[in-house]
């Protein structure tokens, strides 16, 4: 019993001493998040009266009028800056319906909209915000802005979507033949890339420049980027815009391998995922200067979408360029990348003109730090750089198929230029596509100016396009934040070598434990 | 029945790794690896300190084990079977780590971002000179939407929901208004330097280079700035977080 006592009063207290480090810790970890917890609650969602027509009212001023105007005329303060406008409820022009060209929509057409969004556009998906009779609500108030909506008299007719012929390669040929019949490639360009000759000149019903959709991105069709979809575009038409509906041209089947055709020209999963790590592939010998060669083939393949630079000005709120593709491969002491965008037009230069404002070439530039900051985390800023750290900028000319470098230490400040650049490569454009080239040595002998780079380390890099043609030059171009790029090391052979080593020595170290414990208990008998 | 000593030792160094690994994140984030590893050693040391306070604890809790390790004669053949399955495990598992070890990692370099910093002495106390206007209210908010939509809305969302057109291709996104845990959770004050010095103007714990939020001291003015607060208080429905009365600050 003597011992009973101390025994109970030393576990106690072992276990409440770790009992209190555990608490300690722990709450010293959480108090970060407790400090933020203390959050009013939202007010409660606005009573809306009964009335389906007031509420919907209500809800117009809240969520609609930014963009869509007072008075519904697509006038709203977002206006400015948006390509597409928003819709003028006014005019009714809508293009994305399951009715007869230059019809109206009907209610399901509408809520569809609201319901889903237009991708693409500044029009978001209402579903999480809105519940059903709220957007149904909101539909009956903005047809309430059109008279054309009390003329109306009998329901809408619709078309229908038929039999489906699902996607083979005699369907995708038999739709191709229906582009080329239909005259297609005038707007949409030969591989569908919204560079048809056409492309340029096209005017909308408000007479503002529209352009024609690139059918190599599903995912941004606004009506959905499914062949049912599709389907429906072609024989609906799109009000207020030149795309016609093929309706009297096209039956079922025609429709059908036409909307398989286009489908087919995006990917197979739609979006592609978008890129995080670019990782250099190792080839041997030099590396490829022509964007076609087979090499590029087994590199990993990374795409990124692309912002406006909104953050300084002169902004760019409508970049044309909205993704670029990049791939990279390297050897024993050269690094390349291949760069592929879409563009709906090859810019050439040209002094503003009366009413047409300058023009400048197309571009596409990679920029890297000038120099790894110690331990890889801290970089120039995104943009361009800044007054501490500087960026090194590759540029690709379209229109003199050249190459310079530069150097820039924040947007706002003069960019300079070097004399020579040392990297080389080339590009060309078709079909509304870039397919450009640049590639150098790891090392210069500009150590200050250049990025130095090593195999095994992280490199900070982005990427610049710039549409000359929507007048996209200097502080106006389409920017991607920063990534990595990596060039993976060749396999330590140690990794081969150590392992088998730690076996063979823990196993000895058991062995050796087992003989003196037997020791042990020889001379304890 | 008495549960052997060794299988409470082995119950509880189980239980508090599953209570560590598996039940931490249902009362808070998941905890680091090299956290549990340190919780797990202490809870080891306790163990070890715990069966050799006393003599018999340490007889019931290290003899079997010697006894195990060292073999001896007519033992069952099961017996010899997990002695020697125990005698290679373990250097197996030893190599294993190893090889873990001595690979590269290809993992790029992760910040730890803190989104809602510490703000410099120079972004304290900026007072808006519209809050108190109740007459001009909402006129204010009508012009701060005004700024919204003209500005704000391409990253931000037309929701405010930080999924504006822009944002999918940013790494840092943009701030969603609409959640309970960004301007409701800030002072005003905080709020307005933040729009007034943007993303370049966050301190190196978060990361500058990175955030895409202008500088909007360049493009707009300061009444501009406190109007399009204003909206986006007004827009949410979230008020923005003051000292309480009677705290020393």
């Amino acid at each position: 019993m003597s011992r009973f006592l101390p025994k109970t009063i030393l576990r106690w207290v072992s276990i409440s001493f770790l009992g209190l480090i555990f608490v300690l810790t722990t709450n010293s970890m959480l108090r970060a998040d407790e400090e933020e917890t203390a959050s009013p609650a939202p007010a409660a969602d606005e009573q809306l009266p009964s009335d389906d027509l007031a509420a919907g009212k209500i809800i117009y001023e809240k969520r609609c009028i930014s963009c869509h105007g007072d008075e519904g005329d697509g006038d709203g303060p977002a206006a400015i800056r948006f390509q597409p406008k928003p819709r003028s409820f006014k005019k009714a022009e809508f293009k994305y319906r399951s009715t007869p060209r230059d019809m109206l929509p009907t209610d399901d057409d509408l809520f569809s909209a609201v319901t889903h969004g237009l991708p693409g556009t500044g029009m978001p998906d209402w579903a999480d915000v809105l519940n059903e009779k709220k957007r149904r609500q909101v539909i009956k108030y903005i047809k309430t802005f059109s008279p054309k909506w009390q003329e109306l008299s009998g329901s809408l007719p619709t078309v229908t979507v038929g039999e489906p012929i699902p996607s083979s390669e005699e369907s995708i040929k038999k739709g191709r033949e229906q582009f080329e019949l239909l005259g297609c490639i005038g707007c949409h360009g030969n591989q569908g890339r919204g560079d048809g000759p056409l492309a340029l000149v096209l005017k909308n019903h408000r007479n503002d420049p529209v352009f024609p959709r690139n059918l190599n991105k599903n995912w941004l069709f606004r009506g959905g980027g499914e062949a049912k979809d599709i389907y429906m575009r072609v024989n609906t038409g799109l009000n207020g815009t030149p795309m016609p509906s093929f309706a009297d041209k096209l039956d079922n089947e025609k429709s059908w391998h036409l909307a398989n055709y286009v489908r087919s020209l995006s990917p197979k999963q739609g979006k592609p995922d978008r890129g995080s790590l670019i990782k250099s592939h190792r080839v041997e010998g030099t590396l490829p200067t022509d964007p076609d060669d087979p090499l590029w083939e087994g590199a990993q393949q990374s795409w990124l979408p692309m912002l406006g630079q909104i953050s300084f000005r002169k902004r760019l709120f409508t970049p044309t360029v909205t993704d670029i593709t990049v791939k990279s491969l390297f050897n024993d002491n050269e690094i390349g990348f291949l760069l592929v965008w879409d563009d709906r037009s090859m810019s050439k230069a040209k002094p503003a003109k009366k009413k047409r404002p300058e023009r400048f070439s197309d571009k596409v530039a990679i920029q890297f730090p000038e120099k790894l900051e110690p331990g890889g985390m801290k970089k120039p800023y995104f943009i361009m750089g800044d007054e501490k750290l500087g960026v090194n900028l590759w540029y690709w000319n379209a229109e003199e198929n050249q190459i310079v470098e530069s150097n820039s230490r924040g947007i706002l400040n003069e960019e300079v230029f070097q004399d020579a650049s040392d990297v080389s490569g080339k590009g060309y454009y078709k079909d509304g596509q870039y397919r450009v080239v640049m590639k150098r040595t790891f090392e210069t002998v500009d150590k200050e100016k250049d990025i130095q780079f090593k195999i095994g380390e992280f490199f900070p890099i982005a990427f610049h396009a710039m549409d000359g043609t929507n007048g996209e030059n200097k502080t106006q171009r389409a920017i991607t934040p920063w990534y990595f790029v990596f060039m993976e090391p060749e396999i330590d052979k140690t990794v081969y070598f150590y392992p088998p080593v730690v076996v063979v020595a823990v196993f000895g170290l058991e062995i050796l434990l087992q003989k003196i414990l037997k020791k042990m208990h020889k001379e304890s008998d | 029945m008495r549960i052997p000593l060794i299988a409470k030792a082995l119950g509880l160094e189980i239980g508090a790794y599953l209570l560590l690994k598996l039940g931490m994140p249902l009362i808070t984030s998941p905890l680091p690896s090299s956290v549990i590893f340190m919780y797990m050693t202490l809870v080891t040391i306790s163990i070890v300190l715990y069966v050799s306070i006393y003599e018999d604890d340490y007889n019931n809790f290290f003899v079997p084990i010697a006894a195990f390790i060292r073999g001896g004669k007519g033992e069952s053949a099961a017996r010899k079977l997990s002695r020697a399955a125990v005698f290679i495990l373990i250097p197996l598992f030893f190599g294993f780590r190893s090889y873990q070890g001595i690979q590269i990692n290809f993992e790029p370099p992760f910040p730890q971002r803190v989104i809602h910093p510490a703000p410099p002495g120079s972004a304290a106390g900026f007072m808006n000179p519209y809050g108190d206007d109740k007459n001009h209210r909402e006129e204010y908010i009508q012009e701060g939407r005004k700024v919204f939509y003209e500005n704000c809305v391409f990253c931000h969302g037309d929701k405010l929901d930080g999924k504006g057109f822009f944002a999918e291709a940013l790494n840092v996104k943009p701030a969603n208004f609409a959640d309970a845990t960004t301007i409701s959770m800030l002072q005003e004050s905080f709020v307005f330097w933040r729009v007034k010095t943007g993303g370049i103007g966050l301190p190196e714990e978060s990361t500058p280079w990175d955030s895409a939020m202008p500088r909007w001291e360049l493009i707009l003015s300061e009444e501009e700035r406190w109007k399009a607060i204003m909206f986006l208080y007004d827009y949410t429905g979230f008020k923005p977080r003051t000292w309480e009365l009677g705290s020393d600050e």
